[in-house]
């Protein structure tokens, strides 16, 4: 893993560093400065150096924690510049690799079992083309029927300013909170889960859903007494529009990955067994089919989520939602090298990780798999 | 775990983002603030106050419209197509010196002088009068040149202290002991300014090390932003404690200024990151009912009531070309920000925002969007910039000034513009557009102009042959004149040598087409007359570092954004800026030239200097270190339904006065 990272870092600073030009080629552009002031800006931000030792630099910096001051938004730390653009990217496309996963997998597994009628043809058409949509023209096409023509949505952007006018909290505020409630709710999720299947069957299952059903009200409840409610509502509000064109574009994947999967688990033997023993089709589709056909698609999710940080350049533009895609492609366009350094090695740790906690996950879900 | 009980917590994951937004606010910084009636008169109060009560979103504010139909406040919508880097207007100065900071930043300091409202007149701002003439005196044995200016008394900062002469000589000695970067030096140059001192909280006396021409004086320093000695002072002494100068520096542009005073129509109020920032009107603003006029004559007026009268450049008499009173009239300014123009275009058609900031305006299929869009206006001005074909003199014969004037007259500016680029761009024949009306000469060499393709090739080979080029065959038009018979081969420069391939490195038509556009058809024309040369379409930034960083090429084609006052001029053309990284990347080396130019330097009458400007423009056009090309008219679109701004044609559109928030009114 090491090797990996430090191979991520050495790549990501030489492939930036191979542009022409640097940062204070910016400053070329302006006929006033003399040379000497250049000069100046370039040793402000080290470019002065050569590049072997800016390098070096980087790579300290890295290994100690210190990503530096970003050139774009100088004096202001890498650290600062990321803790702000990754909430927002993490409501938005947590909520989208959330929801397209679960319709997804939800189709994937319905036209898997119910094989070769119109319904299987009309979703995996429509999923392709949706899955081979150009993705600018797509989400443009949205924001033009559902936010300009019919008007049931804003045109982008994460808020609307007449809202957020003089308003008490910043908007990151509002985003860590939800990402709070909402991990809150999935440790609660599972807490009840954990318990549920410790007492066995003195409990009955039918009560785990109020239970965590009880658990998302009282959460929503103290987002009413907040007083951050509405803010939280405007944001949702601006999320819609996103969440929905990222799930039209990316559910086909979850759902022909399930689909193939589901397709040869099917044909196993211990599934015609459940079946020939009589068991419900839902049962048999659900508990036996199902649970062993998730294996890729329990690893595309975790990948996807760790790489949810990363954001996506382009609906980012689109709908002008400021998070670390958009962040880093700007940082590659001006150089500002501490930035794209800090954003790569951020989600090249995040990547690492995922592979570890697939790794976790597979014995978790596959009792045959144990490493040695 | 079952994977159903999976799927359960997927859903409910989205259902709790969502379930809050069914909820009603309850806490108390939902309390709706009221909001006052702002009228269109300046003084009235409003009841956005910068720092009051926090207001979350409220029928009020979130509908413009009041019970009784009449809009309860107006707020100027604005959109933004990229965030701000800081709000510190020190290191936007420097290195933080975005256009998208400048817009949101611009209007909040005052300076001594200014432009003046579409004639770029030189104005006085915070001072009462022109300053006095400039005059050598010997101070502690050391021979300075000293200037004197009054500033107008009663100015206030939005914290109610006066401004005052200590304001500037805070500022400019911060600039210059701090060695501020960036922009800072262009303004605060520490080669002439050395001090200035106060008599009085409204008498400045300035001194500088050498005599300042304009650039220097009037329309550098003169123009400083001065900030307010009360609120920075602590701020640049805890800086100054800092280690060294870039630490100290560091110190002070990471200052993140929070109730800074304003002396201008607005008072920064909020900035959410990403998403928007805000301004407050300033109540106390000084020059708000300020009436200003400029006649057809070439006079200038301003009155400010219990403040100041001024009058210049003649009597005011006869026709007023423009007449407008300074308000503000917005209760607030909202800079909203979108991701791509796209995003911020389909806002304005749907009415969420009155009018876009971009510095190269709309693009060509944007303004098909709009065209049509009932209650908008769209505009169209001359832009401050040119784009231009610059050579290498370092390199024969691109030091031939013949062989430049045959390049240019085979350039048909007309006929790219008109019939191949559709009249989306002006061509132009000087380095001052003619938008830039004060120091615009409308009386240098046209070459080419209205010449047809067959009188080009007469007159480009006649020129070539004068200065001693010869051809193995030369080049023969068509009869009917509409093509080359016979393109030329073999062309020989005067010192026997074959004229050498040649690069031309323009941006490529994904970053320019009307710059790529030109550099094809160069690239074609010249071809045609013998000259070997290939057009290089490539990235922008691998121009910058082959022209100015390497002065590896031949010819090349960018643009320059231009200010006002023309001392460009000297920085692109003198032979002193010719070394590496300078902007005389061409090494143009004419001693005319650089006679002109240093006399615009040290220039300090106005008049005087004009009549230099234009003779440098004169001396260029037919000396050619720069084929001017073309420029693009910048095009703007606004919500009219809503808005109205006292003037719209301007040099450089309405972006260049940052969409007028201390003038726009409300319909």
């Amino acid at each position: 893993m090491v090797l990996t990272l430090f191979l991520i870092i050495t790549l990501t600073f030489f492939l930036v560093e191979a542009q022409p030009g640097d940062y204070a080629s910016f400053y070329v552009l302006n006929p006033d400065l003399p040379p000497e002031v250049k000069d100046q800006i370039r040793a402000a931000f080290g470019l002065d150096r050569p590049v072997w030792q800016q390098y070096l630099i980087h790579l300290k910096n890295t290994v100690t924690g210190n990503l530096g001051v970003s050139f774009g938004n100088y004096p202001r730390p890498v650290i600062d510049v990321l803790a702000e653009r990754v909430p927002r990217t993490l409501v938005l496309f947590l909520t989208a690799t959330a929801v397209s996963f679960y319709i997804g997998f939800f189709l994937g597994k319905a036209i898997a079992w119910r094989r070769g009628g119109l319904f299987e043809y009309a979703t995996t058409i429509s999923g392709a083309v949706l899955f081979t949509a150009f993705t600018p023209a797509f989400a443009l096409m949205m924001i033009w029927v559902f936010a300009f023509k019919l008007g049931w949505f804003p045109v982008g952007k994460f808020l609307d300013p007449l809202v957020w006018r003089g308003a008490d909290v910043s908007a990151n505020y509002v985003f860590g909170n939800m990402l709070l409630s909402a991990g809150a709710f999935i440790v609660f999720a599972l807490l009840v889960m954990l318990l549920l299947k410790r007492f066995g069957r003195a409990v009955p299952s039918v009560v785990a859903l109020p239970i965590v059903l009880g658990g998302a009200a009282v959460i929503v409840a103290a987002w009413a007494i907040s007083g951050i409610g509405g803010l939280a509502l405007d944001i949702v509000k601006h999320m819609v529009l996103p969440v929905a064109t990222l799930t039209l574009i990316s559910f086909a994947g979850t759902m022909l990955l399930t689909r193939n999967s589901m397709l040869e688990t099917i044909r196993e033997d211990y599934v015609m067994a459940a079946r020939a023993k009589g068991l419900p089709d839902k049962q048999v589709r659900d508990r036996h089919a199902a649970r062993n056909a998730m294996l890729p698609v329990v690893t595309s999710l975790v990948y996807s989520l760790i790489f949810a940080i990363d954001g996506s350049v382009i609906i980012e533009s689109v709908f002008s939602w400021p998070g670390t895609g958009l962040t880093l492609l700007q940082a590659v366009r001006s150089e500002d090298l501490p930035l794209v350094m800090g954003a790569i090695l951020f989600i090249g740790v995040l990547s690492l990780l995922a592979h570890v906690v697939v790794d976790v996950l597979y014995v978790y879900l596959d009792p045959r798999i144990r490493y040695q | 775990m079952r994977f159903n009980r999976w799927m359960a917590l997927c859903g409910l994951l989205v259902a709790l983002f969502l379930l809050p937004g069914c909820t009603t606010e309850a806490a108390p910084e939902s309390t709706p603030t009221p909001v006052t009636e702002a009228t269109a008169t300046p003084q009235s109060e409003v009841g956005e106050v910068p720092g009051a009560t926090p207001t979350a979103p409220s029928e009020a504010e979130t509908e413009p419209e009041g019970p009784s139909g009449e809009e309860t406040e107006h707020v100027y919508r604005i959109g933004i197509a990229a965030d701000l880097t800081t709000t510190n207007h020190w290191a936007y100065l420097g290195p933080d010196g975005t256009v998208w900071n400048g817009y949101v930043l611009a209007e909040s300091k005052p300076s001594l002088y200014g432009y003046s409202a579409q004639r770029n007149d030189w104005i006085p701002s915070l001072a009462v009068d022109f300053p006095t003439p400039l005059k050598e005196e010997v101070v502690d044995g050391e021979t300075l040149w000293t200037t004197e200016v009054e500033l107008i008394e009663g100015v206030k900062w939005s914290d109610g202290n006066d401004v005052t002469a200590e304001d500037f000589a805070f500022t400019a000695s911060t600039a210059a002991e701090m060695e501020l970067t960036g922009n800072w030096p262009s303004i605060v140059d520490p080669d002439y300014f050395d001090y200035a001192e106060t008599d009085g909280p409204y008498h400045l006396k300035i001194f500088f090390k050498q005599k300042p021409g304009l650039a220097r004086w009037q329309f550098g320093l003169a123009f400083m932003p001065i900030f307010s000695k009360s609120y920075w002072e602590p701020v640049v002494t805890e800086a100054r404690q800092a280690g060294d100068i870039i630490e100290q520096q560091k110190v002070l542009f990471s200052h993140v200024p929070e109730g800074e005073p304003s002396a201008g129509g607005f008072i920064f109020g909020q900035w959410e990151r990403g998403a928007f920032a805000e301004k407050d009107r300033n109540p106390d603003y000084s020059f708000s009912g300020s009436e200003v006029a400029l006649y057809a004559n070439g006079a200038y007026s301003t009155s400010t009531l219990g403040l100041n009268e001024f009058t210049a450049y003649g009597e005011p008499s006869g026709e007023a070309v423009l007449e407008y009173v300074e308000g503000p009239f917005a209760a607030s300014t909202i800079y909203s920000i979108y991701g791509s123009q796209d995003a911020a275009v389909l806002a304005l058609k749907k009415g969420d925002i009155d009018f876009m900031l971009n510095p190269v305006g709309l693009s060509k299929g944007l303004q098909e969007q709009l065209a049509g869009e009932g209650g908008l206006t769209t505009i169209e001005n001359a832009s401050d910039g040119v784009r231009y074909l610059g050579f290498n003199f370092r390199r024969a014969p691109l030091d031939n000034r013949a062989f430049r004037q045959a390049v240019a007259t085979l350039i048909d500016k007309e006929f790219l513009v008109d019939t191949v680029l559709q009249g989306v761009a002006i061509p132009i024949y000087t380095m001052v557009p003619e938008g830039n009306g004060a120091w615009y000469n409308s009386d240098v060499p046209l070459i080419g102009k209205g010449m047809t393709r067959q009188e080009r090739v007469g007159r480009a080979v006649e020129l070539l042959k004068e200065a001693g080029f010869t051809w193995e065959t030369e080049p023969r038009v068509s009869e009917d004149g509409n093509f080359i018979e016979q393109p030329g081969e073999g062309l020989t420069m005067p010192n026997g040598e074959p004229v050498p391939a040649m690069g031309l490195f323009a941006p490529s038509a994904g970053y320019d087409p009307l710059r790529s556009t030109f550099a094809i058809w160069i690239e074609r024309w010249l071809n045609e007359v013998g000259i070997p040369l290939r057009a290089n379409l490539t990235g922008f930034n691998v121009i910058v570092e082959k022209v100015f960083d390497q002065q590896d090429f031949d010819m090349w084609i960018l643009g320059w954004g231009l200010t006002p006052f023309p001392d460009y001029l000297e920085s692109f053309f003198h032979s002193r800026h010719s070394a590496l990284e300078g902007y005389n990347a061409g090494g143009y080396n004419n001693p005319d030239f650089d006679r002109l130019a240093d006399g615009l330097l040290s220039e300090t009458d106005l008049e005087a200097a004009r009549q230099q400007v234009f003779e440098m423009q004169a001396f260029l056009a037919e000396d050619l270190p720069y084929v001017v090309l073309f420029d693009t008219p910048i095009v703007e679109t606004y919500r009219s339904e809503r808005i109205e701004y006292p003037y719209t044609d301007t040099w450089g559109g309405l972006q260049s006065v940052a969409g007028m928030p201390s003038l726009v009114d409300f319909r």
